[in-house]
């Protein structure tokens, strides 16, 4: 069991009123599962996310990442956790633009410490991986926004995660773009065993996962 | 990783080149001045670096129970002292007389000379490059020359034992050669020459007496002296042997910590404000870079949330920032070293050279500054690299990706308290500027009581080599002059308006038994009519009475005044001390401005110093033409003064320029102030210039949007000037009573001075102001002016 969520709130308190981002959600996340949420607008879908990937914190449950107890972990130890095992891949792509494609990709290593030639032999096998050897000395500016986001997952991939966390992954991009990077996706799943979890607004989209997840104010509605 | 930051750093840098380039100019700048100014005072402190111990140093003041306090006492007291005081270890004068011309075979100079007692080593520890200190200068015919006077007399070689002789007379050995001295230093001399050989010289020991006090003197004492106790022991000589003991009260012993701040109160006032100064330049400098980068960063809070989520931590985050800022910091402080050394220092010389002597940066010895600057650079890094950054890490990574971050009312707060402070600032110098501006205004224009056109000032001193038959040149020079149509008058005397010596001594009516102080000098036939002071009563010195007129004085009107006198009639003045001589007072002059006006006309008294020639008193020959016949008069007289043989060459100076020369370290001051107004409101301005480009960039949309809602260009800019406008205007009300306070205080130092107005804040807030307007409207114009479909479109 990669997650396990019990009991899972998240609330603010505005005026007087709780209002509740997050009620009594329980989940549970094998290794190798492609999991796609989905709900309108507000429904909590990226909060679930965030929590997921421990960059947002809940204020209720028990949330359990390959065994260990999250909710009771220091701030320094959850971070740890996650630049170990998440990778994130978000709707804007969040690339640095003063950084080229090779170096946003390259980055993660830095702040893991990796030897130079080691780094270098990572982030060629991405960018192979990826064919985008070519457009390694570009700046995200340069890119369309379908080489940016794969810029963006290969930067997400570059130090091997467990977990690859998508919001909206294909928000921005044509529907071409987006198959692309949904293809993509199914294969990391099925030929690296990566477990996926991607927010989406689209059914087709969500159909390349194995499982679909609903959300409505803050409920799963169906699994 | 190194790498990587740096290449990230630059990248950065060069995006926001704007405000890079901003930072870059403002901080070289500010950096530049800060390290001349820590230069000079640096200069200051370290210049009596090679006297050790100075806690057991000391110097005598006489203090007179009217609250007179001078630096001077009688010579043979310091003897007597040594003689029954065994806790001093040491004590010398330092003594001026004359300046001997030391010559070696053909080779001749003139130096800086000073009279020292023999122990002068002990107290001084003075280091020799040549010699021994514990046997130098103890024979009466030893000299101790510096390295400059050693270097041209002897060369490269060690002159100890080498012969030197002074004034063609004497045969001097040299017995030391000192190193150079910094020439901020207290003591300055080139030339050290035993008190034994001064008192062979009749003329001073005539006056080296227990009446006269004219001499300096330094101790050095015991650990754990009882200063009052010895305190009481040179009073206790005093007043057994001083001929005068009337209003003295007690010699204090000062230490010599305190010499230089008490010997010459400008420079203190000097230092201290260089080092204000330096700390407000620092103080705007990093407000700058801080409000900036605090602005910049904002604008990069996703990026920082991506490196977060990433797997950035906090510390390599704030390292990046810190990097960035340190080469910024850096570069701008190797660009401001070669600005100090090659720019702000020779013109900091120009300004206080002549006055203070020219100082230089010597990598060899002055390395510790270096530390200094490395260390205020790496400060400024720090702080600017990682106060900003500290706050925003801090914020959660969800709301700081998804853009929510906006800047707080607290981080407003401070940013608007830092631009007030900086124009504060800006605000009371430019203040000083005007008020100092005007004060010397004031003082070069106000009336000065006597006529200086067309008057020319000649130094008689030219050591001649036959002083017999040079007199009698220049006697006959003179008679021309009196026939020289062009000339309306001259005079040979002592003092002129612009150098009297600071040579008083009590007077009293025979008849009333009224006392006075009086300011004295030689002066002689034709000097009122030269420098056109007005007679109010009685008459001129005449060297057709020369015979009488040796008992003859002339005071000025203050003198007369203090004297309680009505008119001159029969009135006479007696000297104390020596003789006790008694002089008819002849005439009474308007009280004219003899010396600058920073300090008050006192009353002065003037002795006949002989018939017009080169008598012994005569220093200055003075001569009025017809206005625009200086030249024509002047160089006749170079003519013939270049036949008579001397050491020293014929020249001369217009009145006019010698009375502007007073005031030549004060415009340097006032330059100095000029100059800091100017950069602390350039370098506010530019940082005000980088954070409205960055605010407008920020609102870029907002304004778009109330552009296509149908305001109006004016309206725009004034939406994103006001606030800024505001604060100029806090910090005028801020900065007025400071400066208002400042200057009142400064200018109680001068004994004439003009009262503060209330148009010079006006103009200075005005200044200020007009200055932010176009600062920032240039920017909100440039912002409002953009065609709002592209900016709502970039968003």
């Amino acid at each position: 069991m990669l997650i396990e969520l019990k009991n899972i709130f998240k609330w603010v308190n505005s005026g007087g009123n709780r209002f509740f981002l997050l009620k009594d959600i329980n989940l549970k996340i094998e290794q190798g599962a492609f999991i796609s949420v989905m709900g309108p607008s507000g429904s909590g879908k990226s909060t679930l996310l965030n929590i997921l990937g421990m960059l947002d914190t809940f204020d209720e449950g028990d949330y359990y990442f390959n065994g260990q107890p999250v909710h009771q972990l220091k701030e320094k130890y959850r971070s740890r956790l996650y630049k170990e095992h998440i990778g994130f891949v978000f709707q804007a792509y969040h690339l640095i633009d003063e950084l080229t494609v090779y170096e946003n990709i390259e980055t993660p290593l830095l702040y893991k410490k990796v030897s130079s030639p080691e780094r270098k032999a990572l982030v060629s096998d991405m960018l192979d991986r990826f064919n985008i050897v070519g457009k390694k000395d570009l700046f995200p500016a340069q890119l369309s926004g379908g080489q940016q986001q794969l810029v963006g997952v290969a930067r997400a991939l570059i130090s091997k995660p467990k977990l690859l966390l998508a919001d909206e992954p294909t928000g921005n991009l044509n529907s071409k773009q987006g198959a692309e990077i949904m293809e993509l996706f199914k294969r990391l799943n099925q030929e690296d065993g990566v477990t996926v979890v991607q927010v989406t607004h689209s059914e087709k989209n969500a159909a390349y996962g194995s499982q679909i997840l609903e959300l409505l104010d803050g409920r799963i509605i169906s699994k | 990783m190194i790498k990587n930051y740096f290449k990230i750093a630059f990248r950065h840098l060069w995006k926001n080149r704007l405000s890079t380039a901003l930072n870059f100019v403002g901080l070289t700048v500010g950096l530049a001045s800060i390290m001349t100014l820590g230069f000079g005072v640096y200069a200051y402190h370290s210049a009596d670096a090679f006297i050790e111990n100075k806690e057991a140093l000391y110097t005598l003041k006489t203090v007179e129970t009217n609250g007179n306090v001078s630096d001077q006492t009688t010579y043979p007291l310091l003897g007597e002292i040594v003689h029954s005081a065994p806790e001093v270890i040491g004590a010398t004068h330092i003594q001026g007389w004359n300046w001997p011309w030391l010559k070696v075979k053909d080779i001749e100079t003139q130096k800086n000379t000073k009279y020292v007692d023999t122990s002068f080593f002990k107290v001084f520890t003075l280091p020799l490059k040549y010699g021994n200190s514990k046997t130098a200068l103890k024979n009466k015919y030893d000299i101790v020359i510096s390295e400059e006077v050693s270097r041209q007399l002897f060369g490269d070689i060690n002159p100890v034992g080498q012969t030197i002789q002074a004034d063609d007379s004497l045969n001097l050995t040299v017995q030391g050669v000192f190193k150079p001295i910094n020439p901020y230093s207290s003591v300055a001399f080139d030339v050290l020459l035993p008190t034994a050989l001064l008192e062979l010289n009749p003329g001073f020991k005539q006056g080296a007496d227990w009446y006269n006090t004219f001499a300096t003197n330094y101790l050095r004492v015991k650990k754990d002296t009882d200063i009052e106790a010895l305190e009481h022991t040179v009073l206790d000589i005093a007043m057994r042997n001083y001929q005068n003991t009337e209003g003295l009260k007690k010699l204090r012993l000062d230490s010599f910590l305190n010499y230089r701040e008490g010997y010459n109160p400008t420079v203190g006032k000097i230092i201290k404000g260089s080092l204000a100064t330096i700390f407000f330049i620092l103080l705007i400098v990093v407000i700058n870079l801080l409000n900036l980068n605090t602005s910049i960063i904002y604008n990069r809070h996703k990026e920082l949330a991506v490196r977060k989520i990433i797997g950035s931590g906090k510390r390599s985050l704030i390292m990046q920032f810190c990097i960035e800022n340190g080469i910024l910091v850096f570069t701008a402080l190797l660009l401001a070293g070669i600005l100090f050394v090659q720019v702000l220092l020779p013109a900091m010389n120009a300004i206080y050279g002549s006055r203070f002597g020219n100082i230089h940066f010597n990598l060899g010895s002055d390395y510790p500054l270096l530390f200094g600057y490395f260390l205020i650079g790496l400060l400024i890094t720090l702080t600017v690299g990682v106060l900003p950054t500290l706050k925003i890490i801090s914020f959660p990574v969800v709301t700081a990706i998804k853009g929510k971050i906006h800047n707080s009312k607290n981080s407003f707060f401070v940013r608007n308290a830092f631009i007030t402070v900086q124009f504060a600032l800006a605000i009371i110098f430019i203040c000083t500027a005007l008020i100092l501006n005007n004060q010397i205004h004031y003082m070069q224009n106000v009336p000065l009581g006597y006529d200086a056109q067309g008057v020319s000032i000649v130094k008689l001193n030219l050591d001649f080599k036959d002083r017999e038959a040079a007199n009698s040149r220049i006697q006959i020079l003179l008679e021309q002059l009196k026939n020289n149509p062009y000339v309306q008058g001259f005079a040979t005397t002592e003092v002129i308006p612009t150098a009297y010596h600071y040579n008083y001594n009590d007077f009293y009516d025979p008849v009333t038994k009224a006392e006075l102080n009086i300011r004295k000098g030689f002066t002689g036939t034709g000097y009122s009519k030269t420098f056109g002071i007005p007679l109010i009563q009685g008459r001129e010195f005449d060297e057709r009475r020369d015979a009488s007129e040796n008992n003859s004085v002339m005071i000025n009107k203050k003198a007369m005044e203090a004297l309680g006198w009505k008119d001159i009639k029969n009135k006479q003045l007696t000297e104390k001390g020596g003789a006790e001589e008694t002089y008819n007072v002849i005439g009474v002059m308007e009280d004219f401005h003899y010396q600058d006006m920073q300090k008050s006309v006192e009353p002065i008294l003037h002795y006949y110093g002989g018939k017009r020639g080169l008598g012994y008193n005569n220093r200055y020959l003075s001569i009025k033409t017809t206005p625009g016949k200086e030249t024509v008069v002047l160089n006749t007289l170079k003519k013939s003064f270049d036949q008579i043989p001397s050491r020293h060459a014929f020249d001369y100076e217009l009145l006019e320029s010698r009375i502007h020369g007073q005031y030549k370290l004060l415009e340097g001051i006032l330059g100095t102030v000029n100059y800091v107004a100017f950069l602390t409101i350039l370098i506010s301005s530019l940082g005000m210039f980088g954070l409205i480009s960055l605010m407008a960039r920020k609102r870029i949309k907002e304004i778009g949007i109330r552009k296509t809602l149908g305001a109006g260009v004016g309206k725009i800019a004034y939406l994103l000037s006001k606030d800024f406008i505001k604060l100029v205007l806090l910090a005028c009300l801020i900065a007025f009573p400071i400066a208002w306070y400042v200057m009142d205080k400064w200018l109680q130092d001068f004994a004439y001075r003009i009262a503060i107005k209330w148009w010079m804040f006006l103009l200075a807030g005005v200044i200020a102001l007009c200055i932010t307007a176009v600062t920032v409207g240039f920017q909100s114009v440039k912002a409002a002016l953009a065609n709002p479909v592209k900016s709502l479109r970039t968003e």
